[in-house]
Order: C-alpha cells, then sequence, then structure tokens
C-alpha cells in the first residue's frame, strides 16, 4: 500500500472510529436516567457495543500509522477529531436519543454491508463481524422510531423537533475528505454518494411511515473538521481521567 | 385459590397481544401506574434443551418485549430461542394451594371452544435457583383451567413445588433468523465472562493493600 493510500485509509477509519465513540458517550450518558430500567439496560448495550465498533476500527488505524488507540481517545483535541456534529449533540430527551440512533443505525447498516466486501481485508473482516450486531441496533431503534412517531400528538412533536435538528447534521456522514477517490479506485471503501442515497432510500420512506414530515433543508457543515461546542465539553468530560496523570497505568 | 383457576385470560390475552398501533394506553389516573405491562420471559440455551422461565421485563407490547428479554437476559449468556408471553396469560399453581384445595372447580363454560395447546412447565425444588420453573411437555385443553388439571395429573411428581401452564398463542417467539444478530454476538465478547479480564485488582481495604495481577484467562 501506497503512503497516499495509506493516509487516506487511515483518515476514513478515524473518521469512522470517532463517530463511534461520541455516539457511545452520548447514549452512555443515559445509563440511570433512561426512562424505563429494560431501556436503560438495552442503551447501555447499545452503547457498549458502539464502543467496542470504536475499538475495532481505531486498532485498525493502529495497524496503519501505529497510533495508539488510547493516545487517539483521550489525548486529541476537538479540532484532530474528525466525528460528525450528528453524534457530538448532547443526548437530548428520548426521542432525539433515538431518532439519532435510528439515523446513524441506517447509515452503520448501508455502510457495514458495503465495507463487508472491501478489498482491504481487516476493513472486510471488521465490517462483517459488526454486521449482525448492528442489525440488532437497527431492529431496536426502528422499533422506537415507530412507537414514537405514531404514538401521541406529544411523542411525534418530539420527534419532529429531533428530526429538524438531525436532519441537516446528518449529510456530514457522507462529506467528502482527501483521498476518497482513491480508496473507491481500490475498492477499500464504498463511494459516499452511492452511501447517501442508499440511506437516504431507506430512512426517508421509514420516517414518511413514521408520521414524521418534511423538515428543513437548511444545508448544514460539511467538512468533517467543522465541529459544535457540545464537543468541547463532550472532551472536557471523557479526557478529564486521563489527562490527570498521564503515566498513570489502568 | 380457585377464583385463581377461574380467571379468564381471553381478554387479557387480546389486549396484550393483538395490537396494531402503538398508542400508549390511556393511564388512570386514579391508579397512577406508569408502568409497561409485565411479560415473563422463557430462554432455551441450545437446542433441545428445555426452556427455561428466566424472569420478567415491562414492555408496552409484544415485539418490545422480546427485544427487551434479550437485552435483560441474554446479553451474555448462551441463548438459541427466547419467549416472552404477557404474565397475565400465564396460569401458576402451587403445592400448596394443590394441597388446600377440595377438588377441581367447575369448568367454565367451554361449549364451542376449540381445545388449543399449552404449555406446561414446573419446579420441583425450593433450592435457590436463577430458573423459576421448566418446560416440561405440553398439553391439549379448552381452558387454562383445564390445562392445568391436566398438568397436575399428567406431570404431578410428588416433589414438584409449583405448575405454570402457558397458551402456545400467548407466546411470542424468537426464530432461527434471529439468531446471528440478537445472540450470536454475545459469544465472542471478551467481557462476557469475568475471568477472561486481565488486569490489577486492589486487595486490602485501606492503605497497605497489595496489588494483585490477574492474568486474562
Amino acid at each position: 500500500m501506497n503512503d497516499d493510500l495509506r493516509a487516506a485509509l487511515a483518515a476514513r477509519l478515524l473518521a469512522t472510529a470517532d463517530d463511534e465513540l461520541m455516539l457511545a458517550h452520548r447514549n452512555a450518558e443515559w445509563t440511570g436516567h433512561a426512562p424505563i430500567l429494560e431501556e436503560d439496560i438495552a442503551l447501555a448495550n447499545i452503547a457498549q457495543d458502539e464502543l467496542g465498533h470504536a475499538s475495532i476500527w481505531y486498532g485498525l488505524v493502529e495497524e496503519l500509522t501505529g497510533q495508539d488507540p488510547d493516545r487517539l481517545v483521550f489525548f486529541r483535541d476537538a479540532g484532530e477529531y474528525r466525528s460528525a456534529q450528528m453524534v457530538e449533540q448532547p443526548r437530548g430527551d428520548w426521542a432525539f436519543t433515538m431518532l439519532r440512533q435510528y439515523l446513524f443505525d441506517a447509515y452503520e447498516m448501508a455502510l457495514l454491508a458495503r465495507l463487508a466486501g472491501s478489498a482491504y481485508q481487516p476493513v472486510a473482516d471488521a465490517a462483517a463481524r459488526m454486521r449482525n450486531e448492528e442489525l440488532y441496533h437497527y431492529r431496536h431503534s426502528s422499533a422506537w422510531l415507530r412507537r414514537l412517531g405514531l404514538g401521541t400528538a406529544e411523542s411525534n412533536r418530539r420527534m419532529q423537533a429531533a428530526l429538524d435538528v438531525l436532519w441537516p447534521l446528518a449529510g456530514q456522514l457522507f462529506s467528502p475528505q482527501p483521498g476518497d477517490a482513491l480508496l473507491n479506485v481500490e475498492g477499500y471503501w464504498p463511494d459516499l454518494n452511492e452511501l447517501r442515497q442508499a440511506w437516504s432510500g431507506v430512512v426517508i420512506p421509514a420516517l414518511e411511515e413514521a408520521g414524521l414530515g418534511e423538515t428543513a433543508s437548511a444545508a448544514g457543515p460539511d467538512d468533517r473538521r467543522v465541529h459544535s461546542a457540545h464537543l468541547d465539553t463532550l472532551l472536557a468530560d471523557m479526557q478529564m481521567v486521563a489527562r490527570a496523570d498521564e503515566e498513570a497505568v489502568w | 385459590m380457585n377464583r385463581l383457576l377461574k380467571t379468564p385470560i381471553t381478554a387479557t390475552l387480546t389486549k396484550h397481544i393483538l395490537i396494531t398501533d402503538y398508542r400508549t394506553p390511556t393511564t388512570d389516573h386514579q391508579n397512577m401506574d406508569t408502568q409497561w405491562p409485565r411479560w415473563e420471559v422463557f430462554k432455551q440455551d441450545r437446542p433441545g434443551k428445555p426452556f427455561e422461565a428466566v424472569g420478567t421485563v415491562h414492555a408496552p407490547d409484544a415485539e418490545m418485549a422480546l427485544l427487551n428479554a434479550r437485552d435483560v437476559f441474554v446479553r451474555r449468556p448462551e441463548c438459541h430461542t427466547l419467549w416472552v408471553a404477557p404474565e397475565a396469560a400465564v396460569l401458576r399453581l402451587t403445592a400448596q394451594e394443590l394441597a388446600g384445595r377440595q377438588d377441581w372447580p367447575d369448568e367454565p363454560a367451554t361449549e364451542g371452544s376449540e381445545e388449543m395447546a399449552y404449555h406446561v412447565f414446573l419446579r420441583q425444588s425450593h433450592r435457590r435457583s436463577m430458573v423459576a420453573v421448566t418446560l416440561v411437555g405440553q398439553v391439549l385443553a379448552a381452558s387454562s383451567a383445564d390445562a392445568m388439571h391436566q398438568a397436575v395429573a399428567q406431570y404431578g411428581a410428588s416433589d414438584t413445588v409449583v405448575w405454570w401452564v402457558v397458551p402456545d398463542s400467548a407466546l411470542i417467539r424468537s426464530n432461527d433468523d434471529d439468531i446471528a444478530s440478537m445472540f450470536e454476538p454475545a459469544l465472542e465478547k471478551t467481557y462476557r465472562d469475568q475471568t477472561t479480564y486481565r488486569g490489577r485488582i486492589f486487595e486490602g481495604r485501606r492503605r497497605g493493600g497489595t496489588v494483585k495481577e490477574v492474568p486474562g484467562a
């Protein structure tokens, strides 16, 4: 693998890992606070799974660049992260959390289906491992999408409000990075425009069936280097202990 | 206690199983119970092993009950198939209740009602256990009370301490297509078993305790 290709693949893997990490962190914030015990456990499970996915993707970054996953997670500042703003947003209410999870699960399902056929074998293997688990996440979040969307006037109102915030942010999941074309030619990573179309083809009918309507099409952030202020507060919380003593052994 | 055997379950069943919309049930403000209905969870570890009642979950409907059962009870342990049933669909009888009974209650009129399959579960020990009852067989009966009557007659070993009968029609089941996404991912989790953790544990309650290396499995 030449240097350009290696750098492009590492950048994609890093962005993917960062998304999973942030989503896991936000979901974990519900632990002990979810509306019902069963869902508290379910969401903690999902958060742990997403953290596991992040760990696998960071591990592949390490194989390519030698960067230690713990250093990547705990000692990068916001500007060095490549997560999408959608997963950095505070957890909001239960509708916001479930809708975000649904939109991300649909994206991850589409991504993993394509990555399972990646010409870079470690990526293909990792995706194959995660796919079954992700199918369960998708089942869980789409069950909530229908129940909250079609539940009461109040639950529908909250879901629509969540969609109005999330929809413009979701585009960043598919934003281009330098080297994408190389990855596509090599068959290492799918074309993100095609991925976006596949995702839209799944989520738009599902949102409509759940009684959620048109949303403002205001353009959201595109470049993954652009973050919201929420990432700073999230990192301050997540990195506090690790940064208090860099030499500490856990 | 005879009353238990006469409780009609059909109405409750219909309420929980035939949900076709997802509206939240109206809350009775005189009796502010905001909990969702309870569902019994039955788990089969491997093909050929008996189903065991492992506990209950709250859920607004059957589909969510199955998902909650997976998250609460089989996130780590081995599982091949999960069943859930509305708690109200389960008829229970203890040996004590049976002993205090003069005879079986009169059957409610079951004319015209078709016989259906009921699953019979037993518990044969007072020992502490994670399992409430274990599946032992099926009977065909016209009602839950009839099914219990048959269950006691057919599976009434002297050491039985409790019987459950559950109509087959009340069960919501995971199927073979669910295994890969619901149960298999757990099998390769490193956090499944405590003994797989490698690390250090602090021994001793105060200063002066020692740190012990724990080799992973």
